[in-house]
């Protein structure tokens, strides 16, 4: 059983180049590592927070949309708690609603 | 009194139903934020206009965008006040 999942993360902006890149990376290997297709790595780029987190008031956001089997989504958020400089991550299923894709 | 007319409020109406392609996600804190109140509260559906199955799917995407930090929780809690304060 696959389905097509999104995961959106928030890094921290203070960040390198390089080390956000391989965090993105990274988090595309698992998916493709554990039996999953990477459908699009959005990258939003930084952004200003509606509120500070760990008393950051900016942060960038990267969109993964991938199609997997649902085992997959709990070993890619635990590989993602264990990242450094991730700062907060959500999960979705999107089903039917074919991609409303605006940023 | 004699003074005190009628009047019909402008009718309301769900603008998710009126417009298909308006999306409702938690990606867009820009739409979201039409449903909030200044203070960062969730506004009822009676005074929206939006229909149940509309206002249920809102209020979820809503926490979704404030978990990710798109929308405060609440208008104390804000960048803007941290921004003030500090």
């Amino acid at each position: 059983m696959a389905n097509t999942y999104e995961t959106l993360v928030l890094l921290s902006p203070e960040l390198a180049e390089e080390n956000r890149k391989q965090i993105i990376e990274n988090l595309s290997q698992i998916v493709d590592k554990n039996g999953g297709k990477i459908a699009a790595v959005d990258d939003w780029g930084v952004r200003t927070l509606a509120y500070p987190v760990r008393k950051q008031t900016r942060g960038s956001y990267v969109r993964f949309e991938y199609t997997a089997p649902g085992e997959l989504v709990g070993e890619l958020e635990r590989n993602i708690r264990i990242a450094d400089g991730i700062f907060k991550f959500v999960t979705v299923r999107l089903d039917g609603q074919t991609a409303p894709k605006e940023a | 009194m004699a003074f005190r007319k009628k009047f019909t409020p402008k009718r309301k109406f769900c603008r998710f139903c009126a417009d298909e392609k308006l999306p409702l996600d938690y990606k867009r804190p820009d739409i979201l934020r039409d449903f909030i109140t200044e203070r960062g509260k969730i506004i009822a559906r009676r005074i929206t206009g939006t229909c149940a199955r509309h206002q249920r799917r809102l209020t979820t995407e809503i926490k979704r965008a404030r978990q990710m930090a798109l929308l405060f929780y609440s208008a104390v809690h804000s960048s803007d006040v941290k921004k003030h304060t500090a």
